[in-house]
């Protein structure tokens, strides 16, 4: 079989909209992800019995189901229970962000269980509160040494978007099953889309080192 | 200002501090010396509350700061089911407040939230509720220097310096800017104001820990082991610093291995070795002529 990319030209358009959809699904669910870890990690560092069980258990959830599951319980299941409508994007934003927050908010409990205990002891020993003590010593600290961890999670998670697809939102994946579907070739359609997704990949792991170096700043000398 | 009753700590088995009583006045300052693994750093940490203690009370200015201690207050050890017990078995009241004290009958869990009766529960919360000091409220009244200096290695020098002024004490950031210029420029740090602490040495890190401590103003200064962790060559100009800060007559509390320079700042130095206050006298007294044997044999050791 002859390839043949130029076949590929007038679906240009398509590609572009389909990447901002992926692109929009993944800082969306990123974005979400890292605001309910926080909240979560903390409960996993809680004294208290409940909120540790609650975060275990959430943690546990997440990490026990497949995501493709999550995503078609969500999308068809959920829906005919409650009576809530999710758009296929905001269902599938909604489970990224849920698993992320949970990988995420394991490295950083990782990442506050290893401050030293003397920072603790020095923004007390200042009268500093709990809450100004945690959001402007301990977690910058934290999220700084999760950094890695979490640009990783990032990747994951742009990967994963993906199966979005299985509930019809066109986004690149699906997008190359329309082109296959229309033209009756798939090796240029989905060569095209692995090179997307490597491309993009690519980019956020050199943004990645770029803003650890950055942040680093702090440790030379 | 400070006392210290009968404070005990244990950690496990391990019986750090054993009924340690002490009191600091205002303007003192106090020196506390011993033999490694004494309960000094203990001591002082439980002064911030750092550590709470196990037994014991802790008064600032004639306020509770630790939970209180029920066997410090007979009224309250009157008060209990166990002692009311002990008395219908015909034990006279001494006595059965020494049982209480010594098997510690009224801190055993389930005693104290069921058993104990509303008399004894009212009265532990009368002395909560009309002496306490609020943690956060001690703290900035009592700063503390760490041994290991503990910068936020975020924060610039001067960002170190009026973070707690400005978040704590809500202090504008001008104000806070400019007390804290003039700090750095009394500890001789003002031209480091905007570097990283990881590109300072240790000395300046530590006159750095001592600005920031003092931008609080705070009232007492705990020191635990301030030239511990410094290199022979920076101890000095670390000493010089917390020299100048005695003699402004801020109370200070240093548990310290300069021996010399405890000698020469203190007003007291209070010996403390397995976990028990061994002397307390002035540097002239405990220096020439140390009371105690331990003393003696530490002193030989070290000077």
């Amino acid at each position: 079989m002859q390839l043949d990319f130029s076949i590929l030209i007038k679906y240009i358009p398509m590609f572009g909209s389909a990447l901002l959809v992926t692109l929009k699904v993944t800082f969306c669910s990123l974005a979400l992800a890292l605001v309910l870890s926080i909240p979560l990690s903390l409960c996993k560092i809680s004294k208290v019995k409940f909120l540790q069980g609650f975060a275990a258990f959430y943690t546990s959830i997440f990490r026990g189901v497949p995501m493709l599951v999550q995503v078609f319980m969500m999308y068809f299941g959920i829906p005919l229970v409650t009576g809530l409508k999710f758009t296929a994007f905001s269902a599938g934003t909604i489970v990224f962000a849920m698993n992320s927050a949970a990988y995420i908010s394991e490295s950083m409990r990782g990442g506050i269980n290893a401050i030293d205990r003397g920072q603790y002891e020095a923004a007390m020993a200042l009268g500093v509160p709990y809450t100004p003590m945690m959001k402007d010593i301990i977690l910058p600290q934290a999220i700084k040494s999760v950094l890695p961890s979490l640009v990783n999670e990032f990747i994951g998670l742009l990967k994963n978007t993906t199966l979005i697809a299985s509930i019809g939102l066109v986004d690149l994946l699906r997008t190359g099953q329309l082109i296959q579907a229309a033209t009756y070739r798939a090796f240029e359609p989905f060569f095209a889309i692995a090179v997307f997704y490597y491309l993009l990949v690519m980019i956020l792991s050199y943004c990645g080192k770029l803003l650890e170096r950055k942040v680093n700043k702090s440790d030379r000398g | 200002m400070i006392e210290v009753k009968g404070l005990y700590k244990d950690f496990g088995t391990l019986h750090v501090l054993s009924g340690v009583s002490l009191t600091v006045n205002n303007g003192e300052v106090v020196s506390i010396i011993g033999p490694s693994g004494g309960g000094k750093s203990t001591l002082l940490r439980s002064i911030n509350l750092l550590e709470t203690p196990t037994y014991g009370e802790i008064w600032v200015d004639g306020k509770l700061i630790t939970p209180p201690d029920p066997y410090l207050h007979f009224d309250v050890i009157r008060s209990s089911r166990t002692y009311a017990a002990m008395l219908a078995a015909g034990k006279q009241d001494m006595e059965a407040i020494q049982e209480i004290k010594e098997k510690d009958l009224l801190k055993e869990k389930d005693l104290f939230h069921t058993k104990e009766g509303s008399e004894y529960r009212r009265l532990m919360k009368e002395i909560t509720k009309h002496d306490f000091m609020d943690t956060n409220i001690v703290r900035q009244r009592i700063g503390m220097v760490f041994q290991h200096f503990n910068l936020f290695p975020h924060k610039t020098v001067m960002e170190n310096m009026i973070y707690a002024p400005m978040t704590v004490k809500k202090v504008p950031k001008e104000k806070a800017v400019a007390k804290a210029k003039e700090l750095l420029d009394s500890v001789g740090m003002l031209e480091k104001q905007d570097v990283y602490p990881g590109t300072l040495s240790g000395g300046q890190k530590q006159r750095v820990a001592i600005a920031r401590t003092l931008a609080m103003e705070p009232e007492v200064v705990l020191f635990d082991e301030p030239t511990s962790a410094l290199d022979p060559e920076m101890v000095k100009e670390v000493l010089d610093v917390i020299k100048r800060l005695a003699t402004t007559g801020i109370t200070m509390v240093l548990v310290t291995h300069e021996m010399g320079f405890a000698r020469e700042v203190s007003d007291r130095i209070c010996f403390l070795d397995g976990g028990k206050l061994i002397e307390d006298a002035p540097p002239e007294v405990f220096f020439a002529s140390p009371k105690s044997e331990r003393a003696q044999a530490f002193l030989n050791k070290v000077l």
